[in-house]
């Protein structure tokens, strides 16, 4: 392990203990880490953007082969500055209008084409145990799809008191919502704890060999 | 008779920690005391090394046959659409996807959504990986690295990959790079494999998966694996990685285990903890319930 390695482990093993620390109680370690993390991320991107963004896409293209269109698109994206004037604000919503119609144009077609109609479709599926791969157990599954997209739906409709029949059907959804929340919570515990797991891992082993090579 | 023996010794190790600890948090109301015992139940299976088996779920095997089916040297594109912070999931799905990828010799592509340690991470564990296959940058890999705006590179690069990507992570132009020949477009790419830890996974299959008919396989954090499922029980998405047990799953199918199948034991500790926490918590509060009521009573 070379003396960069192990400074490099020792500093990320200090910002990770430091974070950790917070567990206890806030202190002038934590703020100090963090602090730095969003410094550092503010710095890294602005100059990730510049790299990529205005120097590949733009200027490359406009001096080295002549691209002088692309002048267009950099007056929008500058005329987002006008933003910090009082008087000179409301230039920034040219860029804001075009951007806004763009990303809608292209979310209008990919949401319906790429989510809301293959999963109507998917929750449609043939009730025939022959069309099922798994047959009946398919079937019953499907049926079980559908009894939740329809009573999830119908808590959601709020045009008409929830009495009687609609009511009825409404706590059926209130109890697939719980089961969805209960799948989402248990795997938030599980993604949370293997995070921990990841740096567990780090201070034992990366670190723990460090301190070897150090004093052992 | 040894092995009774260390299962027994290992249940006290076990509950006895639990039971102080959860007695200290119900007595003292300092929460801290669970965060001690989360800690034991994590460090203590990574520095004895308990394993637990890892069943193979069917969402796994899906992915893990429809890359193994691929033809030898087709052409993948590996995305590296997480964060630092999620690396614990993440990485260990990437590296066992490119042991699978670069035993089958096919070609990576790789990209990334994400500006913040995405191209870093990328090189590293591609050029790790490439240097115990022999591969070559340039004929077996490329990283073309990040570009902001996802949705226009997700897009873009249906028409023109060179276009959105004029050169690679390091800035050789792509015409320079032998293995981009003839990779133009998605209509060049046999299979995208997504590693991501946020909501652009969807973008894959709202973009690239619907208008270009592209076959997406996924790997996704814990917390978004739920969403993913309704993918693919649609048949949008082809398999799915879920959080490190799914990362452990693929790292067995490759048969590479890592810190993912490392990390197994320490996740089921943790877990029938939290269990029992949970259990005993619900326990505590209905009893405290009926001593509050009984003493209104009297």
């Amino acid at each position: 392990m070379s003396w960069v390695e192990i400074v490099q482990i020792w500093l990320v093993a200090f910002v990770t203990l430091s974070l950790f620390s917070f567990l206890y109680k806030d202190n002038p370690f934590y703020r100090l880490v963090e602090h730095i993390f969003a410094g550092l991320s503010a710095g890294y991107y602005v100059g990730l953007i510049y790299h990529s963004v205005i120097l590949q896409t733009m200027i490359d293209p406009m001096f080295r082969n002549g691209e002088w269109w692309l002048i267009f698109p950099g007056i929008l994206g500058a005329l987002m500055f006008s933003r910090f004037s009082k008087n000179y604000g409301w230039i920034s919503r040219i860029s804001l209008a075009f951007v806004m119609g763009n990303t809608a144009g292209i979310f209008l077609l990919s949401e319906l084409h790429g989510k809301v109609l293959p999963q109507v479709g998917a929750t449609m599926r043939s009730l025939n145990p022959q069309h099922q791969a798994d047959g009946w157990t398919g079937v019953l599954l499907s049926l079980l799809i559908v009894v939740g997209v329809v009573s999830t739906l119908i808590y959601f409709y709020f045009s008409k008191e929830h009495k009687g029949v609609l009511g009825g059907v409404a706590k059926v959804g209130i109890w697939f919502i719980m089961i969805s929340f209960g799948a989402h919570f248990g795997y938030t515990v599980m993604a949370r704890i293997s995070l921990l797991i990841g740096r567990v891992q780090f201070l034992i082993f990366d670190f723990g060999n460090s301190i070897k090579e150090l004093f052992g | 008779m040894l092995e009774v023996l260390k299962i027994v010794a290992y249940t006290i190790l076990i509950c006895i920690p639990a039971a102080v600890l959860l007695y200290l948090t119900f007595k003292t109301d300092d929460r801290r005391y669970l965060f001690i015992a989360v800690a034991f139940y994590v460090v203590f299976p990574v520095v004895v090394t308990i394993s637990f088996p890892t069943s193979l779920s069917p969402e796994s095997i899906t992915l893990y046959e429809a890359v193994d089916a691929l033809p030898d040297s087709s052409t993948v594109l590996l995305t590296f659409d997480y964060y630092a912070s999620t690396l614990a999931e993440t990485e260990p799905m990437s590296r066992a996807a490119l042991h699978h990828l670069f035993k089958k010799d096919c070609r990576v592509l790789t990209v990334t959504t994400i500006p913040l340690g995405g191209p870093t991470i990328s090189e590293r564990v591609t050029r790790d990986l490439a240097e115990e296959y022999d591969k070559v940058y340039g004929l077996d890999f490329v990283n073309l690295g990040y570009k902001a705006n996802y949705v226009a590179v997700l897009k873009g690069m249906g028409s023109s990959i060179s276009a959105i990507y004029p050169a690679d992570n390091s800035g050789t132009p792509l015409s320079e790079i032998p293995m981009m020949a003839d990779i133009k477009n998605y209509d060049d790419i046999d299979f995208i494999y997504v590693v991501a830890d946020n909501g652009i996974v969807e973008y894959w299959i709202s973009i690239v998966q619907s208008q270009y008919q592209a076959q997406v396989g996924c790997g996704v954090t814990a917390v978004m694996a739920p969403k993913i499922y309704a993918y693919v029980s649609s048949g949008q998405m082809t398999g799915l990685l879920g959080g490190m047990k799914g990362a452990a799953e693929y790292e067995k199918m490759v048969g590479h285990p890592g810190s993912a199948t490392q990390g197994m034991g320490a996740q089921s500790m943790a877990h029938l903890f939290i269990i029992v926490s949970v259990i005993s918590g619900n326990l505590m509060f209905f009893i405290d319930r009926k001593r509050g009521r009984k003493r209104k009573l009297s």
